[in-house]
């Protein structure tokens, strides 16, 4: 079985690819909201879950990748391909001006200081006359569903390869290594500031990408949801609940959260964000490697799995 | 020089406020060695058990202040008991990521329970003031700045001369030491986190008297209270204060010489710029 | 003396007024095993940690074939062949014993094997080498005391190192085990390995050492043969004389 498993993916990805044709508008509006918030929780797992390093500020890599594209079409009057690569090189920018500094950071430093350019960030935009000030920017109207559907799809699986990629690389062993232990990383000749450098410019470019296939999708942007911290919720909580670390976990987390949250968004504004809250703490105390090692260690050990992972850490 | 005088002292007002804030947070950190990224959760929650106990029972909220604290010491104890107990030896990773999603769980139960609008505490002699040589000096501020001092100097000598806060300080040391002294440590980590979580409330009661309080309002809150604790020193709760009085007062300068929609964006350059000034060097811990 | 791997000249390490290593010279020639001794807090672990990149030196040389390594970053001295044990032993604890070890083999010296296949074959060997086989698919953080020394000695073998260093490799073994560490070390310095070991266990430092280098205060106090230094009265006073009392 082992041998046809490179198979299940090109099959997954060919499986969506043709969902437009059968289905509804809606669905497809909804795949293309799932799509883009899985490429950025794929994003964020070469960062937080690869290296171990949670930054609550990838939304920052989203909006600027929102805006890029944004002033581009709308300012500047470029196609859509050439906004894209303007959004994708100010989040890419951003993560090499702003990471070199805060990565020497470790733990809870990193933490707080990518919160803090989260918080700040909608505040930040909100002064630049070009980004349309506190008003925001309208693009160009495009209607084409399908086409950024496909679009959505094709970032996805670009991130979902580049992370299999990592996974199997000296470049993942090293990331992996730095979140084990840094200091023994070190020692051993990792050049850890680099590696985590690398990470999170990559990670900045999916999630810039996604928010430059998100704006002209939505055509109407502004600084409170360019830069909304409730993404970074959805992209911890995804990738925490589908499988740190691994290479499907993260797709597999958004694909089912985003349904779940779907369904209660229907019933009251903030119930689905209620539901990601507990949903990471309850991930963190039962199945801290995901939904993929649950799936194995339940069928090792039945409901002895939890209660295992509750007793490991406890004081 | 008198707006100088004026800004100086709003803020100061302001900056015991936020030491208060720093206070919680620091003590947490120090003894269960948690960054507690739920902790502006808690300074909110605080702000609306004291709004409620003013706007439903009628308690002025400086007598009120006491209630709410026990409320939140209780949850915070009942949150350390049943959820971190279970994984302060875990990789830090870990418990940002729970302390994180506590933080989602309370902002948005609040959004659902109290409404997204802009609450104000607002007792009789709320707008009132004496003004002193020109300076303005509100009644409220006052006495939300006189309680922060209070409740600073109360913890100091609860962790100085009491039997419990001794032990407190003997876990933060040396957790193993501790246990071998009889110290129980499931209880020393409950009561701590109980304490900081009423000192949160507390620092939320009076954020609610001095301005505004919404379900978010504590994302910014975690991250000034974390930069005032590494100003401060964890385990000085004087030397706190005296983080938030540097902030306060930064804030205020910031709003009078640049436009005041910087701010935010001030205090997130000196947060960045206490955060990258390598505070594990400069105050000798890892 | 042939031309030594590598010197220390003057080597000096100061927090915040307290001066933990002072002034401290020394040679280790190519294939030499050269034991570092001393009471608690003598500023043994700090010497490894300064050589191998961990901490900052206040001031002094370190050269290491010819090159100074002073200022380069702790990866860097790796990559030249430099590799360490840690007192508190660092295994990625969320690792197998395998991926622990491949970890060496795809860094270490020259920036190690590129290519993951033959990097976790490379890291298989040293596994067989130091014991450890039988325990490859096991999470690191599940081993017991002597197989994680021996997960420690692994990871920094397969680095491939030319010099290695070693910080208490033997503390809390039985005395079967410590036999069968010294063992271990002298295969190692076989295959052309220079050693730096820090020891509590005498026994051991005598078997293998060429030379010692005794530490009092962050002091260097002697220095020479192993069998004349333990002769040497300030050692014994300094030293031993207190452990035989």
């Amino acid at each position: 079985m082992n041998r046809y498993r490179w198979l299940a993916l090109p099959i997954a990805a060919a499986a969506l690819a043709v969902v437009p044709w059968f289905t509804s508008d809606t669905i497809v509006q909804y795949g293309i909201n799932a799509l883009l918030v899985a490429t950025l929780a794929q994003a964020w797992n070469i960062i937080g879950g690869f290296s171990g390093y949670p930054s609550f500020g990838n939304s920052v890599f989203y909006g600027l990748g929102t805006y890029g594209t944004a002033i581009a079409m709308a300012q500047l009057h470029w196609s859509f391909g050439s906004g894209l690569v303007f959004g994708a090189v100010l989040g890419v920018a951003c993560a090499l001006l702003f990471g070199i500094p805060i990565l020497r950071l470790r733990g809870p430093y990193f933490a707080i200081a990518t919160l803090g350019l989260a918080a700040v960030m909608s505040a930040i935009t909100a002064t630049v006359e070009i980004a349309g000030k506190n008003i925001g920017l309208i693009l160009p109207l495009f209607r084409g569903d399908t086409l950024f559907y496909e679009l959505s799809l094709i970032l996805l699986v670009a991130a979902t390869g580049t992370v299999a990629w990592i996974a199997r690389s000296r470049f993942g062993a090293g990331l992996v290594a730095i979140r084990e232990d840094e200091d023994a990383a070190q020692v051993m000749g990792i050049n850890t500031t680099t590696y985590k450098v690398a990470a999170l410019t990559v990670a900045a470019l999916f999630s810039a990408l996604a928010g430059g296939i998100h704006a002209y999708w939505i055509t109407f942007i502004d600084p409170a949801s360019a830069f909304d911290p409730s993404l970074n919720v959805r992209m911890v909580i995804m990738t925490l609940f589908g499988g740190p670390g691994t290479v499907l976990g993260p797709v597999l987390g958004a694909l089912i959260l985003s349904a779940v949250s779907e369904v209660l968004a229907s019933q009251a504004t903030g119930v689905a964000s209620l539901f990601y809250g507990i949903v990471i703490v309850a991930a963190v105390l039962l199945m801290p490697k995901g939904l993929l090692d649950l799936v194995q260690g339940f069928r090792d050990s039945g409901w002895r799995y939890f209660v295992d992972n509750v007793r490991r850490y406890r004081i | 020089m008198q707006l100088f005088g004026q800004i100086l002292v709003n803020g100061i007002l302001l900056g015991g406020l936020y030491g208060l804030m720093g206070l919680g947070m620091g003590l947490v950190w120090g003894v269960l060695k948690i960054v507690n990224l739920a902790h502006g959760a808690l300074i909110m929650l605080g702000g609306y058990a004291l709004y409620y106990l003013y706007t439903k029972a009628g308690i002025d909220p400086f007598l009120g202040l006491p209630l709410a604290m026990v409320a939140m010491f209780v949850l915070g104890y009942v949150l350390q008991t049943a959820l971190l107990n279970l994984i302060v030896r875990s990789a830090q990773l870990n418990t940002l990521l729970l302390t994180f999603g506590l933080d989602v769980v309370f902002v948005y139960m609040a959004q659902l329970l109290f409404s997204a609008d802009f609450r104000t505490i607002n007792p009789p002699y709320a707008g009132k003031n004496v003004t002193i040589s020109g300076v303005v000096v509100p009644y409220a501020q006052f006495g939300a700045f006189l309680v922060a001092l209070v409740l600073a100097g109360l913890l100091f000598l609860v962790l100085d001369k009491t039997r419990t806060g001794r032990a407190i300080r003997a876990t933060a040391q040396n957790l193993i030491a501790a246990r071998l002294y009889g110290v129980n440590p499931k209880r020393i980590y409950a009561i701590t986190f109980g304490t900081g979580a009423a000192l949160a409330g507390a620092a939320g009661g009076l954020y609610g008297i001095v301005s505004q309080i919404t379900p978010y309002i504590g994302v910014t809150l975690t991250a000034k209270s974390f930069v005032i604790a590494i100003l401060g020193g964890l385990d000085k709760p004087l030397g706190v204060i005296g983080g938030g009085l540097v902030l306060g007062i930064a804030e205020a300068m910031a709003a009078l010489y640049l436009d005041p929609t910087y701010t935010d964006i001030i205090s997130f350059g000196l947060l960045v710029l206490v955060l990258v000034a390598r505070p594990a060097q400069l105050l000798g811990r890892a | 003396m042939t031309e030594p791997l590598f010197e220390v000249r003057g080597l000096t390490k100061r927090f915040r007024g307290l001066t933990a290593v002072s002034n401290v010279t020394f040679r280790v020639a190519a294939r030499e095993i050269v034991g570092l001794i001393g009471p608690n807090g003598a500023g043994k672990t700090t010497i490894i940690s300064l050589i191998s990149g961990t901490l900052v030196p206040t001031a002094g040389d370190i050269v290491f074939e010819g090159r100074h390594i002073e200022r380069l970053p702790a990866y860097r001295r790796a990559r030249l062949g430099i590799g360490r044990t840690f007192q508190v032993m660092k295994p990625f604890p969320g690792l197998s014993v395998l991926e622990n070890v491949t970890v060496g083999a795809l860094f270490g010296t020259g920036g190690g094997e590129r290519n993951r296949t033959r990097a976790e074959e490379r890291a298989r060997e040293w596994l067989k080498f130091t014991g450890l086989e039988r325990r490859m698919d096991q999470r690191a953080d599940a081993l017991g005391g002597p197989d994680r020394k021996r997960l420690e000695f692994a990871k920094a073998l397969a680095m491939n190192p030319k010099l290695l260093l070693l910080d208490e490799v033997m503390a809390g073994l039985t005395h079967v085990e410590v036999d069968e560490v010294v063992e271990l070390i002298k295969k190692i310095r076989e295959k052309g390995v220079t050693i730096l070991v820090i020891e509590h266990v005498m026994k051991a430092i005598r078997r293998l050492a060429d030379r010692l280098l005794v530490l009092h205060h962050g002091q260097q106090i002697a220095e020479g043969r192993t069998d004349e230094v333990l002769r040497d009265p300030r050692v014994v006073e300094a030293y031993l004389g207190k452990r035989r009392q």
